[in-house]
């Protein structure tokens, strides 16, 4: 029993052992999972949200531009209806053209410089210029009015041709103090109101709309020529990030995108946008550089707390499984101790059953041994009487004798064959050979037998059943249940007495009722127990098991035996025999 | 009014000389319907002034004498237009500039031949506004309140030259036997010439293809 309770318990350790593995390996590989699905998420979040803030940034930067762009244009072509400016362009009096425009175009150069949140509104420019018919700058006579430009800067101005509509360029100018500055310059085509043809353009020079730092240490620059202008970064830095934008650029189509870049050690994202495509003058990007510190926080901030997650999810783990290892294993060792019980159980009742059944088998074989052991003897001791019937020397009294001894001992052998029959019976071995038997023939001819008997008392017989009344069984045993009932009926009648014998079938059975006279059977009295013994004892007293057999008999073949009544000088027995189908349909 | 002033400048040089040219000048076809009353209006294609309905100014080109006056011309604002819309004058011609218009004018030009600018003036202006054109070539006309307004007015070296009529026939009389450059001013961009030999008395037929 220990040993067995041992196992039981290492089973239930290792079932624990491995339940709890099984969590661990589910909670590491969420772990992993999430941490990983979390960092890229975060990564991509990231970069999606600065690309929205570039975007937004820059289309909000765009929506000032475009107003300036459209005030620009109906300046210009206000500009271009003034007979003064045709007439210069037109009537060779360039010359003429800066001294006509100054006072159309004063407002743009009048002024302080207004402060960057209304620079887009206020249309403050730097300088303007005049292009002539082959896109070559118009010198202004005086430069101070139109704001002066070294050579280099003003040369950046000249297009091509003279364009047929805006143009957006960038150009480098290098101010006073040495340091370069990025001026934004639009050139706005001038139409002949005559001819309708571009005479002239008006090229305007602005500082540069720079983008709003909203918080995210964004900073921003523009390439142009090949050079970026990024003043916020120390000179290094712009110019690896130069190169590196030299090559995004040489190998993308796109006039838009963005890529990693290392800044000082830190990760940023830089993106970058085409500001004037399709214009005639070199083309320039917004370049915007934004830390992804934030991002990098987030992500070490998550990353804690799905490790701190998982750590917690693990020792959740650890004691569910633990739990959940006691609840799973209370039942298992339950069913342990269940079966253990159900075995001793199974074994006893087995042991029961084996005990039973040897006793049962004894007691057939007994009653069998018993049967064969009495029915040799009284078989010889028949056989002797009737040889000693058979002489004629004795006297008269000894024959009468000699009848009723072999009298008895055709009861014994009855008694013997019933007894054979029931230890067959009981030991299940009977089998039932069933065939159609006609009942009525039957009845018939056992009736027709009593007449023939010695000891017949004087009864009247009454029959009341068809002439043909087909029943299902075995020949043999219904007329031993037919017999056992007519001479019951017979034997304890009363002398004067009668009997009635009736059958009628129901389609499924066949009923036959068999009833006498005579005295009643009280009701304490089990008539239908073997070996039972009349409580009034008379003179046709039976060996106690006809009833009884009949009764078996009448069961094994699906029927049955019952006493109907038993009063006022009346006894009544109803059998039931199963009938044949289709047979009695006639009857 | 215009052929008296005609006849009234040449009347000097009708006393010393008796030659005469005639002939025609091709003029480049007109697509629009005549203009009524010589209406003339300067039009501009692809950067060249000219009349439309077309003229031609056919001049004796050379070196003449100037004289010490000359009769003043007019070139009048009616109707947002110049009128004449072209308008030849002798070098040293003084032009003005009335306006009959119940608006203001303010006629200017930018033209090398002579830069003005007569600012803003109403009908009632007093003295008439005018400009003195003391140097040869041609002078657009420009209004600063009215940009479409245009017109010319050619000045000349000589006293000789005349204006064709729509089909561009010409006869100029009085001319000076010698040999000169017949000119044959057709737009801004396009004078025809051709030498001539002039002599007392006869008349030249010279056609300008």
């Amino acid at each position: 029993m220990s040993a067995a309770v041992q196992a039981r318990d290492k089973g239930v350790a290792r079932f624990r052992t491995r339940l709890f593995t099984a969590m661990m390996i589910i909670v590491a590989t969420l772990t992993a999972l999430s941490l990983y699905l979390a960092q890229r998420k975060v990564t991509a979040d990231a970069e999606q949200n600065l690309q929205r803030t570039f975007q937004a940034e820059l289309s909000s930067l765009h929506k000032l531009e475009e107003l300036r762009h459209a005030t620009l244009t109906d300046r210009c072509n206000a500009l271009a209806a003034k007979p003064r400016i045709h007439a210069a362009i037109e009537d060779n009096a360039i010359d003429l053209l800066y001294p006509s425009a100054k006072d159309e175009l004063r407002d743009l150069m009048e002024g302080e410089e207004p402060p960057p949140e209304q620079a887009a509104q206020s249309l403050h420019a730097r300088f303007y210029r005049f292009l002539d018919p082959k896109g070559a700058v118009i010198k202004p006579l005086n430069p101070y009015d139109v704001g002066e430009l070294d050579a280099k800067t003003g040369a950046q101005l000249a297009l091509d041709k003279l364009p047929d509509t805006q143009q957006i360029g960038y150009i480098q100018e290098k101010t006073q103090a040495g340091a370069e500055s990025i001026d934004e310059v639009i050139a706005v085509p001038i139409f002949s109101t005559d001819t309708g043809d571009v005479i002239s353009a008006l090229v305007i020079g602005f500082k540069r709309l720079e983008l709003e730092d909203k918080h995210t240490g964004m900073k921003s620059g523009i390439w142009t020529n090949g050079q970026l202008h990024l003043p916020a970064l120390p000179e290094p830095t712009q110019a690896s990030l130069n190169d590196k934008l030299a090559g995004a650029l040489a190998n993308s189509d796109e006039g838009e995108s963005y890529f990693r870049v290392d800044v000082g050690g830190a990760p940023h994202l830089l993106f970058y946008k085409r500001l004037n495509p399709g214009s005639l003058f070199p083309p320039a990007f917004e370049i915007c550089v934004y830390p992804l510190a934030s991002a990098m926080a987030q992500l070490h901030r998550l990353r804690w707390q799905i490790g701190g997650a998982s750590a917690l999810l693990l020792l959740g783990g650890f004691v569910a499984s633990h739990l959940v290892a006691l609840r799973l294993s209370a039942p298992v060792k339950k069913l342990a101790l269940d079966s253990e019980e159900n075995r001793a159980q199974r074994k006893r009742a087995e042991a029961a059953l084996a005990s039973t059944a040897e006793e049962l088998e004894r007691s057939t074989r007994y009653s069998a041994d018993a049967s064969h052991q009495l029915k040799s003897p009284v078989t010889v001791f028949r056989l002797g009487l009737e040889s000693l019937l058979a002489r004629e020397d004795f006297k008269p009294e000894v024959y009468e004798e000699l009848s009723a001894l072999l009298h008895q001992t055709h009861r014994l052998t009855g008694v013997i064959d019933d007894l054979l029959l029931l230890s067959r019976m009981d030991a299940g071995h009977l089998q039932i050979a069933s065939t159609p038997v006609n009942l009525s023939q039957l009845v018939d001819e056992w009736l027709d037998d009593f007449g023939a008997l010695p000891d017949s008392p004087d009864v009247k017989i009454e029959k009341e059943f068809p002439h043909r009344l087909f029943v299902a069984g075995e020949k043999r045993y219904t007329s031993l249940i037919v017999q056992n009932l007519l001479e019951n009926a017979r034997k304890y009648n009363r002398p004067g007495g009668w009997i009635r014998v009736s059958a009628h079938g129901n389609g499924r059975d066949v009923v036959l009722t068999v009833g006498n006279t005579g005295r009643t059977i009280p009701p304490s009295e089990n008539i239908f127990e073997r070996f039972h013994h009349n409580s009034t004892p008379s003179a046709a007293s039976g060996h106690g098991i006809g009833l009884n057999l009949a009764r078996e008999l009448a069961r094994l073949h699906g029927g049955d035996l019952r006493l109907v009544r038993s009063e006022n000088d009346w006894t009544e027995f109803e059998v039931r025999f199963p009938a044949v189908d289709g047979v009695n349909a006639v009857a | 009014m215009l052929w008296l002033n005609a006849i009234v400048s040449m009347l000097p040089a009708a006393l010393l000389a008796s030659a005469a040219v005639e002939g025609g000048v091709e003029l480049p076809k007109s697509h629009s319907a005549p203009v009524q009353a010589k209406r003339y209006q300067i039009v501009t294609k692809g950067g060249v002034l000219s009349t439309q309905p077309p003229l031609a100014v056919v001049y004796l080109d050379g070196p003449f004498p100037q004289p010490a006056s000359l009769p003043a011309k007019q070139v009048t604002q009616k109707d947002l237009t110049f009128i004449p819309s072209l308008l030849p004058v002798r070098v040293g011609t003084k032009v003005e500039f009335p306006n009959l218009d119940d608006t203001y004018h303010n006629i200017f030009s930018y033209s090398p031949a002579k830069r003005f600018d007569l600012g803003r003036y109403r009908p009632d202006e007093r003295p008439i506004p005018t400009q003195v054109f003391d140097k040869p070539g041609l002078v657009i006309l420009r209004c600063d309140i009215h940009e479409h307004m245009r017109g010319l007015i050619l000045v000349l070296n000589t006293p000789h030259f005349v204006m064709t009529d729509t089909h561009g026939r010409f006869r100029l009389e009085g001319l000076p036997a010698g040999h000169y450059t017949l000119k044959a001013w057709i737009d801004s961009r396009t004078t025809r010439e051709k030498s001539v030999e002039l002599k007392s008395g006869e008349t030249l037929h010279v056609d300008f293809p």
